[in-house]
């Protein structure tokens, strides 16, 4: 076994990465519809990369990790794309697992680590609520303490997998009275297999569930359980995401949808049309330029630099383009557009209406676009509050 | 603000863009504007020689004929220098389009005049060609040659000490220069939108010594791709360092602008039309990196691409940037004597200099689609 992936160049991690994932990503996983498998569906090729050493790309090694530089991972990551890989339940590995390695005692790390890796820990993320979404720090859910005991009341919404976990990293209210909204807030690791817990998924546009519901009704967990100092989980919750943050904006989903459109607009004639050939011009474009503004923050990773708010920028543009091609396959789609089913385009279907709808999501997730919009005021044009 | 991030390992690039800073500071650019829009749209004779004098004009030509033998990323951090300080002197016809024809010309006396002539500051070559226009024609009459036809949207025309003609002979595209006091040689002038003349120079049988053939068919038409190709890029840039500086003001004025007792940047509505506009930026400056990095491989195709993206998207956030900045101004915006209309002026008048935006996404469409087995589009 290497003693260092990072030591390796770049194209040679690569081609050993690409080469072993190609032999030994199952087939029949490559390319799903489902943007959010359930861990059952994806169980073989999770164990698969677990076997390898290679489910925890960014994890040191110590921990079972591939301890990947930011450039490395970026490789790691975008090889994963290039071969149609399924997206894994993976809130253990990117994010429970970084927040235990900085914030964690020891024996949280010697417990809850193997176990992600192995599997037998499926985890969630339950940050957002009915009443606290993008004004995250109104969060109400509360964990009062009872000798060594947390008792949790309250409910989680938005949460993504939910059904298929067992267990969820919680943020709750840990002190009413706080005069900053943000102090007083909790990072508790919850077993969602104890009493007073209920996961009701909720189906989305796709008629799909991939989120959920979570309630706690008096749940007890204990103290060992608090993630780093009690009242200071907020600082805990905003340091999940480093450089990873630079995926939020990768090109992935509007490449895909571009090239949907365009085998839909050639199988409809589209580009017969030189008002559509205008407006594929535009999202072509806008896709080759995400691919040079994307570059600009990967070599930012690549010199070993960190990356600033402005990164954001990629996110809205991405999430934003993804949107724009998904509207212009509908207007190809002309009255096929009525249809939920995929259209035919020569000998392969297009899932027109499935991206449309899956595109209503990313302009969300990961901090509404308002709300990087209201970050990037004040963090980098620095306009007054 | 937006910026070109390239590396700059000896330190050339920051040299440049302190070198234009401190000549801002001379010839103040939004003054040098309005002082030219004064004279009918000439150029200041002074400004050019000083741009000559700190290395600027000709900065892409070789040594081997005089030039400073920087590239082009040099050159394109110092358009988006000039962009920024809105020097709006011809930069990216009169240096960037000339220095290339004229680098990749036959060696030869009219090549050497010519190349020291434009780097010290003493002959101002301004190309003389049209895009997509019927071409000016060469004929070979007597031992000498002959040129008919007329060029439109020459910039400089008054100022010119030499036409560098793009023409049509019986062989391909010839590249000579013409003496711009011949008498066959008319100018005639229309105001540009950014108080720069617009000339449409015509030549009546004009007779030209074969001495002035700077090269022949079959060179001279990759001569006139790479000038275009080097000229897109430099616009982008200058274009990019305009929008820069144009969000630069407009954050500054919405800043410091007080209505309802807040300055009115404060408020969100504002905050997320800067935040966009921050975005194309961004995404411009991005674009012209690409580009530079694409010049600079040795795949053509790739490079032809990446700059068509860039001068598209740089061009489109200006004009879309400065438009925006100017309603940022409110009433102020609109007035003559506030300097970010200035911005948007010289936006409109570079993205729509060799190609607005559609044209530009058009081409790279078509170019792509031909590069990918051999598909069409359209």
């Amino acid at each position: 076994m290497r003693s260092d992936w990072n030591d390796i160049p770049d194209e040679e991690f690569r081609a050993t990465f690409r080469t072993w994932v190609d032999q030994n990503c199952p087939a029949h996983l490559r390319y799903m519809r489902k943007q959010r498998p359930l861990f059952n569906e994806v169980a073989e090729w999770y164990h698969a990369l677990a076997a390898k050493g290679w489910l925890a790309p960014t994890w040191p090694r110590q921990y079972g990790g591939m301890g990947l530089s930011a450039a490395k991972h970026m490789i790691y990551v975008e090889e994963w794309g290039r071969l149609g890989c399924p997206r894994i339940p993976d809130h253990g590995i990117g994010l429970v697992g970084p927040l235990l390695i900085e914030y964690g005692s020891e024996e949280q790390k010697a417990h809850y680590l193997p176990r992600i890796l192995s599997g037998e820990h499926v985890w969630c993320q339950g940050y957002s609520e009915p009443n606290a979404g993008s004004d995250l720090a109104s969060l109400k859910t509360s964990a009062v303490l009872d000798g060594d005991v947390f008792v949790v009341n309250g409910q989680k919404i938005w949460t993504t997998l939910a059904h298929c976990a067992n267990w969820i990293f919680v943020l709750v209210r840990t002190e009413r009275d706080s005069k900053v909204r943000q102090k007083g807030i909790s990072v508790l690791l919850l077993d969602l297999t104890s009493p007073g817990v209920r996961v009701r998924p909720i189906e989305n546009l796709r008629w799909e569930a991939d989120f959920c519901e979570v309630f706690f009704d008096n749940v007890r967990v204990p103290l060992k359980n608090l993630v780093g100092k009690v009242n200071e989980g907020w600082t805990v919750a905003k340091s999940v995401l480093g450089h990873e943050r630079i995926f939020l904006g990768a090109p992935t989903r509007p490449e895909y949808a571009l090239e949907r459109l365009r085998r839909l607009a050639e199988a409809r004639g589209a580009f017969d049309d030189p008002a559509f050939l205008s407006r594929f011009a535009r999202l072509r474009l806008d896709l080759y330029d995400l691919g040079s503004a994307f570059e600009r923050y990967a070599k930012v990773l690549r010199a070993g630099g960190e990356l600033g708010a402005d990164v954001s920028a990629l996110k809205i543009f991405t999430t934003e383009l993804y949107q724009r091609i998904t509207e212009e396959m509908l207007t190809v789609a002309g009255e096929e557009a009525r249809l939920s089913d995929d259209l035919v385009a020569g000998d392969i279907e297009i899932d027109a209406m499935n991206l449309f709808l899956d595109s209503r999501a990313p302009a969300i997730f990961g901090g509404s676009n308002e709300i990087q919009r209201n970050i990037l005021a004040k963090a980098v044009l620095h306009l007054p509050g | 603000m937006p910026k070109l991030m390239l590396d700059d390992p000896d330190g050339t690039l920051v040299m440049l863009r302190d070198s234009v800073n401190g000549f801002a500071a001379r010839f103040p650019g939004p003054k040098a504007l309005r002082d030219r829009r004064g004279r009918g749209g000439a150029m200041d004779p002074q400004i050019w020689s000083a741009m000559a004098e700190a290395g600027w004009i000709g900065l892409l030509l070789p040594e081997d004929c005089g030039g400073a033998g920087l590239g082009l990323r040099e050159q394109a951090v110092l358009s988006e220098a000039l962009g920024r300080a809105l020097i709006a002197e011809p930069t990216g016809t009169a240096s960037v389009f000339a220095a290339t024809l004229l680098g990749g010309a036959s060696s030869g006396a009219e090549r050497s005049r010519l190349a020291a002539g434009m780097a010290s500051g003493e002959i101002v070559a301004v190309p003389a060609w049209t895009s997509g226009a019927k071409p000016i024609v060469a004929r070979a009459v007597n031992g000498s040659i002959a040129l008919s036809g007329e060029t439109r949207f020459v910039e400089a025309a008054r100022s010119a000490t030499d036409f560098l003609v793009v023409a049509q002979d019986a062989d391909g595209v010839t590249l000579l220069s013409v003496a711009a006091d011949a008498a066959a040689v008319a100018i005639s002038e229309r105001a540009g939108v950014d108080g720069a003349a617009i000339a449409t120079v015509s030549f009546s049988n004009c007779a030209v010594p074969t001495e002035r053939v700077l090269s022949r068919a079959n060179r001279s038409e990759d001569l006139l791709r790479k000038a275009i190709l080097h000229t897109r890029l430099a616009l982008a840039a200058e274009l990019t360092g305009v929008a820069s500086k144009a969000l630069e003001l407009a954050i500054a004025y919405t800043s410091d602008r007080v209505q309802f007792g807040k300055p009115i940047g404060s408020f969100q509505a504002i905050q997320h039309r800067l935040v966009d506009m921050w975005i194309e930026g961004e995404f411009a400056a991005a674009a012209v990196v690409n580009a530079v990095d694409a010049l600079q491989s040795d795949d053509e195709d790739a490079a032809q691409l990446a700059v068509l993206a860039a001068k598209a998207r740089a061009g489109e956030a200006a004009f879309s940037i400065c438009r925006r900045a100017v309603h940022l101004h409110g009433a102020m915006g609109y007035t003559d004597e506030c300097d970010i209309g200035l911005y948007l002026k010289r936006a409109i008048n570079l993205n729509a200099t060799l190609g607005q935006p559609e044209q530009l996404r058009l081409e790279f469409v078509e170019r792509e689609s031909g590069l990918s087995r051999g598909r069409t589009y359209g």
